[in-house]
């Protein structure tokens, strides 16, 4: 800080003193006030501190108030990181806007909308439901992107602030169409062709960054990795089509060795097809989405299935989480019906159930998210 | 010869090493899982950050 950033803002001269001209004035008045983050009042990012140092009050003030704030809907940690953003670091104040009264009016402005924004939604920033969540959010999110694509703070002029929030949007909506067209060629098995563009890109990276750095490659090099990579970490393949499929076989024989669906939803209804006693292998294959395995009362479920990420549920029965290796393989009388199936899942939720809507219709998933009943037919048989 | 420009660095290192898990998982030398990903994504998303933020601003 400033030796003279401690002196008040509005001082008044001795009563014997004669009063400049107004040229003098202008000349001779000390610089305005500036927010900073602090550097010698810190805790985490200087941000109390500085408006303590700001406003020329103990720091505990500011910091209880963010702490109190954090439980008015999460505001204290939307506004510190917001101001982490925006507020300049005290080490970099040559650099830094003024804080001129227009501005902190500005500013006060803000908050005091967003206030009242944040009363009017129930006092929660986040589950309000109207805009105000995502135009913070989207802002955050501009601001961000333009810190780490350039190294520098958004701070500045209002003007300047939007000019930058608004290159940080561009460079996050290009981000999401890269993020989309990686996701999509990895899982329709351009997954090598992807993978070799990611090391590309990281390579071209190292190699600018010798050059003088190509901080804006960071962002679009993260959007084409990260989809590719949980499209490989999950085993998604879309190869199997897209939308809802449902099968209804009336005969054993109609029954296939195999269902597959890339995307969507996928019912296998097995009520009607009178499977005979034995064992009757099947296999599913799942890119993304929900496959349903509807079986009659007397049959009784073996399952092995492995899921990505997502949750398998066998009638009463429920797993989930990621790298989920599902086994449930019970020993039944060779006299009764056992259903054998190998699922393969990458991201979604695997159902064996007894019960399912001949024509679901809207809000159906309400009613028939949950499998009922249980695998009753292995019990009572083993 | 010009120092490097660090948080472009560690993001080429970071991005050049996803990528060449990735390429290993397609290529059939690695059968990557989330187990394994979530953390090595993690890291390099942190590391990353971590660059930028004690970089000097050009």
């Amino acid at each position: 800080m400033q030796p003279d950033d401690q002196q008040p803002a509005n001082e008044h001269p001795p009563p014997d003193a004669t009063p400049p001209r107004e040229d003098q004035t202008t000349r001779q008045s000390a610089p305005p006030r500036r927010l900073y983050r602090s550097r010698g009042n810190r805790v985490i990012g200087g941000v109390a501190g500085g408006l303590a140092e700001y406003f020329g009050i103990d720091p505990i003030i500011p910091r209880l108030a963010f702490v109190g704030l954090v439980f008015a809907g999460g505001a204290g940690v939307l506004l510190y990181v917001a101001a982490l953003l925006l507020v300049p670091d005290e080490a970099d104040g040559a650099a830094a806007a003024p804080v001129t009264p227009r501005r902190t009016a500005m500013i006060a402005g803000v908050v005091v909308l967003f206030a009242a924004a944040a009363i009017l939604f129930n006092g929660s920033w986040w589950a309000g439901g109207g805009a105000v969540p995502w135009i913070l959010g989207l802002g955050l999110l501009g601001v961000a992107a333009w810190w780490i694509s350039t190294g520098q703070s958004a701070a500045g002029s209002g003007a300047e602030v939007a000019r930058r929030i608004g290159i940080g949007l561009a460079l996050v909506a290009l981000c999401v169409l890269l993020a989309a067209a990686a996701f999509w060629a990895s899982a329709a098995g351009g997954g090598a062709v992807v993978a070799a563009i990611v090391v590309a890109a990281g390579l071209a990276m190292v190699a600018a960054s010798f050059a003088g750095g190509a901080r804006w490659l960071i962002l679009p090099a993260l959007a084409v990795a990260l989809p590719a990579a949980f499209v490989a970490a999950a085993g998604i393949d879309v190869h199997g089509g897209m939308g809802e499929r449902t099968y209804r076989p009336a005969a054993a024989a109609q029954v296939r060795d195999r269902y597959e669906l890339g995307m969507g939803q996928l019912v296998v209804d097995l009520r009607h097809a009178a499977l005979p006693p034995g064992d009757h292998r099947m296999s599913l294959r799942l890119g993304a989405g929900d496959a349903v395995v509807v079986v009659p009362d007397d049959v009784c479920v073996a399952s092995t299935a492995k899921v990505g990420a997502g949750e398998v549920q066998l009638f009463d029965r429920h797993e989930g989480g990621v790298d989920l290796d599902f086994d449930e393989r019970p020993i039944v009388a060779p006299s009764r019906t056992r259903l054998l199936v190998d699922a393969d899942l990458g991201v979604g939720t695997l159902q064996f159930r007894h019960d399912w809507p001949a024509h679901p219709g809207p809000g159906w998933w309400d009613n028939w998210g949950d499998p009922t009943g249980s695998n009753a037919a292995c019990r009572s048989l083993a | 010869m010009r120092p490097a420009d660090v948080p472009t660095l560690v993001a080429g290192l970071a991005v050049a090493a996803l990528g060449a898990l990735l390429l290993a998982d397609d290529l059939g030398g690695l059968d990557l899982r989330f187990g394994l990903l979530a953390p090595a994504c993690l890291a390099a998303v942190g590391a990353i950050l971590l660059a930028s933020g004690l970089s000097r601003r050009p």
